[in-house]
């Protein structure tokens, strides 16, 4: 089997924490968007919806044929970036996207955004534009 | 076979929180145990004046903001006359009777009692109000901003610190905390607002900003933009009473800013505390119901009438809009 | 566009816990290490009473107030290797951040177009990993640092739960590649006659249908958050407001389940017993420095570890330094566990100014994923019934993340 390395930093199975009622689980991507329909796109951000359990990116996406689609993408929880000093200004409307990902179920313009990147490789929703959080865990990070 | 799932969507608010006033709460202690919280409340914390407590509003404002006679139901339909003043409850509340009327008002609004709305503002609001059953963020248990949270004929409880009061409101696990002391914005815009609070002598004031657009004021469709900005005053008016007025400001949508006071009641039962009001388990039936693998809530019998509901699910692209409460 | 983008922190989300159960971590060891009597760096047993008395509200009551949350990941249940070692040593705690951050560098993604990648849902910084904590595990008691055995009922009970969710998993590729999430389950190309069943108890976890919003676990539909609250990777916190004889708490957990706790401090008794919560009822009083809460009264639609209705707590709160709170709880449910087990974890206060708390912790208002789920599955229904697509109940729709990452320090 094929494994894809890509520029993004991906999922690592690891839990630690107690509690699984206050666990993070999110839902069965698997039954909303379907793994025969990948997409990947660039567009442009339109809106963005910083809410919980996912935050949703509109994106106006060109096609080739030169008119322009509105998809809704789906990512993660905001509260992590928040704390780590992200604000609505951080991501604003006319901010291109790619989106690599796959999409709905049900055939609408909505997909899960399974890497979002810059047009440049780099990784959406990497750093902080503020005080970030001390106690996490780094590469870098010495006790 | 047929998808039987078609374009538009139909619900119907059976859901108890349309009735609102009607659910009361009666906690009897058979215990011996005397309750101790009335001793244990000072007048004042910090110097200032205590307003920890349970309170709670006790008017109409959480139907209709404005001054109105009682009216057949929030959602109406023309009846034989062709008056605006004899129309009759529509489909979704007639099963309800008198428990789906609204109740008159004097109105909470002060001055001329009117909401100075620019004229494609005042369309919209009576847009609202025709789509409430579609559109109120009420019903689908969404959180319910401020001022509407201080006025829901729910009780809220009020924490005093010194530099933080905290306000629990029984629906929905709403909250807000008032800061006191410096703090920073909150990092995108909320339904509750971000209030920052100081004292003008034995006066709380706060300061509210950073709103979305997604509550409203009322049951009527009275609604805002994200510009919204409120400036409260809380005054003990006595032990038990507080006076609260509320400055409304919203440039987006209002011509000048406008007020609304009413008094806030303590809850004086004994050993009164809140219960949980977690509506959301609730309202996906009214919510979600759509998209059941089989229609769940089809069809009720009484001996005078009987109720069917179709439930309609939108297509695609509409489908997420519809769910983000905003249309 | 300018880049708005420091180069601040690499931080990777650790994903694991999205199934709902707790994965233990087994760390390899390859040097023998000894059992130390305590960490140096653990400051919570720091019980000087001057500092106590001097962190007192202005009426006199030890002041809890501040947004609280535990700095540093422990987990729930000791490693059995560890046997009674209740803290790390120093070394020990460094190798472990050592091996946890080489994890985050890591890069794995699946075969595109496999259920498995669309699984891995989206990219990983939207989880918080801290660093490793001074303890081996937050169970104190019983002293090897696990919860106790189930009763012969609660057993009884797991495995009718475990048994009808591999029922609806029979005909997927996960059981046919007997793949981990199909464990104790068995392979069978049709689809199990269950899939017409309630489940054994009102659900919520995982299960592999999607008739109903019920079918959902209750993260799904935001009906999540609750005691007792240990933590997860998007963040624990709590914000604690006092008042004279009062005495507030709001949790901000896992994924914008914000909830209200609103401790009762008059003395009058729990609530009659037909009254049953999501959140218990709570009840406190001060003992010295310590406020004791009792919680009771929880509803049957709670679960914690198997423990619903009958789930007691016991929690002890006590403010033991300028930056730091203790937060003792005994967890007890006779019908579940064979006895009571106690947890001990340490908070630490963060700074109001920069406003830590996700300013408004909410759920349901953005819960689009919900209906999504549901109405993709009605489209895949309607295709298999017009015979366009596979019987959607041959798809793994419940678990996640298995067979993604195998956990190299497992």
């Amino acid at each position: 089997m094929r494994t894809k390395i890509a520029t993004v930093v991906a999922v690592v199975g690891f839990a630690i924490l107690g509690g699984a009622a206050s666990v993070s689980a999110h839902h069965a991507f698997a039954a909303e968007f379907d793994a025969s329909k990948p997409v990947s796109f660039k567009g442009t951000i339109t809106k963005m919806e910083w809410v919980n359990p996912h935050t949703w990116m509109h994106v106006d996406v060109k096609k080739p044929d030169g008119t322009v689609e509105n998809w809704a993408v789906e990512a993660g929880t905001p509260n992590v970036l928040f704390r780590r000093g992200f604000t609505k200004e951080s991501l604003l409307p006319g901010t291109e996207v790619v989106v690599d990902g796959y999409q709905a179920k049900d055939g609408s313009h909505r997909a899960n955004g399974r890497d979002l990147t810059f047009p440049d490789g780099r990784k959406l929703f990497l750093g902080s534009s503020g005080t970030g959080a001390p106690y996490e865990l780094s590469p870098e990070s010495k006790k | 076979m047929r998808r039987r799932i078609s374009g538009s969507m139909i619900t119907v608010a059976i859901a108890a929180a349309a009735l609102g006033a009607i659910v009361s709460m009666s906690i009897t202690r058979t215990s011996a145990q005397a309750p101790a919280a009335p001793a244990a409340r000072p007048a004042r914390v910090g110097g200032k004046p205590n307003f920890s407590g349970i309170w709670e509003a006790n008017n109409e404002a959480n139907w209709d903001l404005q001054a109105h006679a009682a009216l057949p139901a929030a959602v109406t339909q023309p009846g034989v006359y062709p008056f605006d003043y004899a129309r009759v409850p529509a489909a979704p509340v007639l099963a309800l009777g008198a428990a789906g009327a609204v109740p008159g008002s004097l109105g909470v609004v002060q001055g001329d009692g009117q909401i100075p709305y620019k004229p494609e503002a005042l369309l919209m609001k009576k847009d609202n109000a025709e789509h409430w059953i579609d559109r109120d963020p009420e019903l689908k248990c969404y959180l319910p901003g401020i001022p509407r949270a201080m006025y829901m004929p729910y009780p809220f409880q009020i924490t005093q610190g010194t530099n933080k009061i905290h306000m629990a409101y029984e629906f929905s696990n709403t909250a807000r905390t008032i800061h006191l002391d410096k703090v920073a914005g909150p990092p995108d815009d909320t339904w509750m607002g971000h209030s920052v609070g100081h004292w003008d002598g034995d006066t709380l004031v706060v300061d509210v900003t950073n709103f979305n657009d997604r509550s409203w004021f009322d049951r009527a469709g009275n609604f805002h933009s994200d510009a919204l900005h409120l400036t409260e005053r809380f005054t003990l008016m006595s032990p038990d009473i507080i006076r609260y007025e509320v400055t409304i400001e919203d440039p987006k949508v209002f011509t000048q800013p406008w007020r609304i006071a009413m008094p806030l009641y303590r809850r004086v039962e004994p050993n009164m505390q809140l219960l949980e009001f977690r509506c959301n388990e609730f309202v996906e039936e009214f919510m979600y119901g759509g998209v059941r693998k089989q229609q769940l809530v089809k069809h009720w019998e009484g001996e005078t009438m009987a109720v069917d509901i179709t439930r309609k699910v939108p297509s695609g692209d509409k489908f997420y809009e519809w769910y983000g409460g905003k249309q | 566009m300018p880049d708005r983008f420091s180069r601040s922190m690499i931080t990777l989300a650790i994903a694991a816990t999205a199934a709902g159960a707790i994965i233990s971590v087994s760390i390899t060891r390859t040097s023998a290490q000894t059992q130390t009597a305590s960490a140096t760096a653990h400051t919570a047993s720091a019980k000087s009473s001057a500092t106590a008395t001097a962190l007192k509200t202005p009426w006199g009551e030890p002041d809890l107030q501040g947004i609280w949350t535990d700095e540093s990941d422990t987990p729930l249940q000791r490693s059995p290797k560890y046997a009674n070692q209740e803290f790390f040593t120093e070394a020990q705690r460094t190798e472990l951040d050592k091996e946890r951050a080489a994890l985050l560098g890591r890069d794995r993604r699946v075969e595109r177009g496999t259920e498995l990648d669309v699984a891995g849902a989206y990219n990983a910084q939207f989880m918080s990993v801290k660093h490793t904590g001074a303890r081996t595990s937050l169970i104190v008691d019983p002293p090897n640092g696990r919860i106790p055995p189930l009763t012969p009922e609660a057993q009884k009970i797991s495995a009718a739960e475990r048994e009808f969710r591999l029922a609806l998993l029979q005909a997927t590729q996960t059981c046919k590649n007997k793949s981990v999430g199909c464990a104790g389950g068995k392979y069978d190309p049709t689809p199990s006659p269950r899939f017409a069943e309630p489940p054994p108890r009102y659900n919520t976890a995982r299960m592999n249908r999607r008739d109903n919003p019920e079918d959902g676990a209750l993260p799904d539909r935001c009906l999540t958050g609750g005691l007792p609250e240990f933590g997860g990777a998007t963040g624990s916190f709590r914000r604690i407001v006092q008042t004279p004889g009062g005495i507030a708490m709001f949790y901000d957990v896992g994924q914008g389940q914000g909830w209200q706790r609103n401790i009762v401090m008059n003395g009058s008794p729990h609530l009659p017993a037909n009254i049953r919560q999501w959140y218990g009822d709570s009840r406190g009083h001060w003992e010295g420095n310590t406020l004791v809460i009792d919680v009771t009264n929880f509803s049957p639609k709670t679960d914690y570890q198997g423990s619903r209705e009958n789930l007691h707590l016991l929690e002890r709160w006590t403010r033991t330094g300028p930056n730091t709170l203790e937060y003792v709880v005994t967890v007890e449910d006779p019908t579940v566990w064979t006895r009571p087990w106690t947890v001990k974890q340490e908070f630490t206060k963060q700074s109001d100014d920069e406003n830590r708390i996700y300013y408004e912790p909410r759920c349901i208002e953005g819960n689009y994923a919900s209906p999504g789920l549901m109405h993709g599955q009605r489209m895949a229904e309607a295709a298999f019934a017009k015979g366009q697509g596979p019987d959607p109940r041959i798809s793994d729709n419940a678990t996640d993340f298995v067979g993604v990452e195998d956990d190299p320090l497992q």
